[in-house]
């Protein structure tokens, strides 16, 4: 603890001369811009695939089975494999950006144009209309709210990968960040930081605003369109990609790997369970603190300001942060985890209580209880449902970003990933992907079945 | 059936509850719902409140029950004044009149001893309110099995609430009543989701523990002819106002559809 405080104060104060902003302004574009032009080459993709199963084409089954498959490659793995394949720089972080988002958007917009209510396009379909009229006509007006709110939720959570990209080289104001930590050059850190906070708050409010308009969505197109022209990667060598994705085969761990796998893995386990388990403890006293039916606005107020920032820095940046100034290790990655962790959870259980149902909190207090006794036997039990709900999702959110926190030096799985790219030791890389890769996908399958057996929803936030 | 004016003069000597001139206008109404109402309820009385929905039977009963504040006239139960209660001393005087609403009234992650000793909540302090969730005492705990024997349902003292069908909701509802042993209990449509043999056995509980613990009982229905059975007096909610017997009279034909 003597230790913190000279640590803190290196991070102040941040570099706040006209001539340094003036230099944040490229990188900040570039996020921007990865973001938009990976969302639009997403939406393009997306679109006829989430179609073709929306009417339920022949081989739908597959394809969906494929998006799945590619949804549960980490964005950051993805990420590290466009790097080597094709170079530092925005255009590999671009089309990193474009295959993982490609598949989570085709997989939701799959997912809502099949739940389109049937009897109308059995109609439309009996009056003689082709697939592409029934697709224009039928399937697409009728789901069209359900695709924009979670076109605009992708977007926006789009925006924070396209920083996170950054951290393994894909540039932007990511990479700006490690590179300013490289330096030890804190006050800058500080002054990134402070921009990506400013940023991620302004993208909040724009997307709640395009949320309420969804209509406006369509003038990213042309946005997504300069951006792709701008940050395309320029020279593809397709050649050499090949002849180094070419290297990855097969994918081999020594024995040496091999025994070291079952605590590598126990490791990104605990960092996971540790970070959620932190989180989850700190949101419980925070969600109380912030929701407006328990707590006086003076207080709520400052509290939540404090926990946006805690959830607007991704979970990879805090990583960075933590590992420069504490050094590599899993209980820097579960840290970074637990701080990104509480901020989104603090939320979600504040809204819980406040959505809390309101009669039987009434009942209670009509039998003369105070405002204590009201919140301990009515508030509290009522939105202990939704925030076991919210604590689970968490819980498989960190396992999977805990696999990729060992990229930037928090141990687990993730770090002998990265170890063996830094080495070159292409197939040991690839094998620890393919690992990494069915992990993530079973997590996300027993999730998913846990879900369906509870009939819970995930809850966008 | 009396006209609720002509009854003042009887009731005013051994009246529980008394409404004079009472206007209420719930948040957002442009103008009050209710008006001029005038009422006069004794111990151990059972009133039906009838009437369409949307007249302001539920308004009527939430103002009574402290949750929404009247614009003009007096309240006035067991001699002091609801209106003009404030805090502490509002929330004594709501401890002593009990609500049953006509369902989601209950904490479902509780159990069922939990939703009942709720009722004890006015008179217990934060910490006893507190300690009762983690341990309640055995002592405690048979105050709470014998308000279920009263309704029935000894038997699911520990069951989580949840797993009870909307009738044994109901009772629930109305053990948390006794436990409360208000001197007025208010009842807003307790058989409105409940099949019609659950709904008797429910109204004649109701009446029955009101008659026997010397409790108020004001009732909203929109059954006149279960009204009419079970109730000492029936008044109807008009158009904002409290009439008489009229509702009886205007429920005859509906009794035969029924």
């Amino acid at each position: 603890m003597d230790s913190l405080w000279p640590l803190l104060s290196a991070f102040f104060p941040p570099v706040l001369t006209p001539s340094y902003l003036r230099a944040l302004l490229p990188p900040v574009v570039e996020t921007l811009g990865l973001a938009a032009g990976s969302m639009f080459l997403a939406f393009l993709i997306s679109l006829p695939l989430g179609i073709a199963a929306g009417l339920r084409l022949p081989g739908t089954r597959p394809l969906l089975a494929v998006l799945s498959a590619v949804r549960a490659i980490p964005d950051l793995t993805v990420a590290i494999l466009c790097v080597i394949l094709f170079g530092v720089g925005p255009g590999a972080g671009l089309l990193a950006l474009a295959i993982y988002y490609g598949a989570v958007v085709a997989k939701m917009f799959a997912d809502i144009l099949r739940t389109a209510p049937r009897p109308p396009l059995e109609a439309l379909a009996a009056t003689g209309a082709r697939r592409l009229q029934l697709a224009l006509f039928g399937l697409l007006p009728l789901k069209r709210a359900d695709l924009l709110t979670y076109g605009a939720y992708e977007f926006e959570s789009a925006l924070r990968a396209s920083i996170v990209v950054g951290a393994v080289g894909g540039g932007g104001l990511g990479s700006e960040l490690v590179g300013s930590l490289a330096a030890l050059d804190f006050p800058r850190v500080t002054t990134q930081l402070i921009v990506l906070v400013t940023v991620v708050a302004v993208l909040d409010q724009l997307a709640v605003w395009l949320r309420r308009h969804p209509r406006w969505l369509l003038a990213l197109a042309p946005l997504g369109l300069a951006a792709l022209a701008a940050y395309a990667p320029r020279l593809l060598a397709f050649d050499h990609a090949l002849h180094v994705f070419g290297e990855m085969f097969p994918p081999r761990l020594t024995e040496r790997d091999w025994a070291a796998l079952l605590p590598r893995l126990w490791e990104t386990a605990w960092m996971a369970l540790a970070g959620t388990g932190g989180a989850v403890l700190a949101a419980a006293l925070f969600g109380a603190l912030t929701a407006r039916n328990l707590a006086p606005p003076w207080l709520a107020w400052p509290l939540r300001r404090l926990m946006e920032v805690l959830r607007s820095i991704p979970e990879v940046v805090w990583g960075l942060i933590l590992i420069a100034v504490a050094g590599v290790g899993p209980t820097a990655g579960a840290a970074a985890l637990g701080l990104h962790s509480a901020g989104c959870l603090a939320r979600l259980f504040a809204e819980s209580l406040e959505n809390a149902p309101r009669a039987p909190q009434l009942a209670i207090a009509g039998t003369g209880a105070s405002a204590v006794v009201v919140t301990a036997w009515a508030t509290v039990p009522l939105a202990l449902g939704p925030v076991a709900v919210h604590s689970l999702f968490r819980l498989e959110w960190n396992l999977r970003m805990a696999t990729v926190m060992g990229l930037i030096g928090a141990g687990g799985i993730g770090q002998a990933l990265y170890d063996a790219q830094q080495l070159f030791f292409y197939r040991q890389m690839m094998a620890y992907i393919l690992i990494t890769w069915v992990l993530v996908a079973l997590v996300d399958n027993a999730s998913e079945a846990l879900r369906r057996r509870y009939k819970l929803n995930q809850i966008p936030a | 059936m009396i006209e609720p004016r002509g009854d003042a003069v009887r009731a005013a000597s051994r009246s529980l509850l008394t409404l004079r001139d009472l206007a209420v206008a719930p948040l957002g109404a442009a103008k009050p719902v209710l008006r001029d109402i005038a009422l006069d309820v004794g111990a151990g009385e059972c009133l039906a409140l009838v009437g369409a929905s949307g007249t302001g039977k539920t308004t009527l009963l939430r103002t009574l029950g402290g949750q929404i504040a009247a614009v003009a006239g007096t309240i006035e139960l067991d001699g002091e004044w609801l209106t003009a209660l404030r805090g502490k001393a509002l929330r004594r005087l709501r401890s002593r009149v009990g609500f049953v609403a006509q369902k989601h009234d209950l904490v479902e992650p509780l159990r069922v001893h939990q939703n009942v000793m709720a009722g004890a909540l006015g008179r217990w302090s934060t910490l006893r309110a507190l300690r009762y969730l983690c341990r309640p005492t055995s002592a405690e705990l048979a105050e709470a099995r014998s308000a279920l024997e009263a309704v029935g349902l000894a038997h699911k003292l520990r069951a989580p609430t949840a797993a009870l069908s909307g009738g044994e909701q109901q009772r629930v509802a109305i053990a948390r009543a006794l436990v409360q042993a208000p001197r007025l209990l208010l009842a807003d449509e307790p058989v409105a989701s409940l099949d019609p043999v659950t709904a008797r056995a429910i109204l004649e509980l109701l009446t029955s523990l009101a008659k026997r613990r010397g409790m108020a009982l004001i009732c909203s229905l929109h059954q006149p002819e279960l009204a009419t059975r079970y109730f000492d007096r029936v008044l109807e909610v008009r158009e904002g106002t409290l009439t008489g017997s009229a509702a009886v009279h205007a429920a005859q034909p509906l009794r035969l559809t029924a």
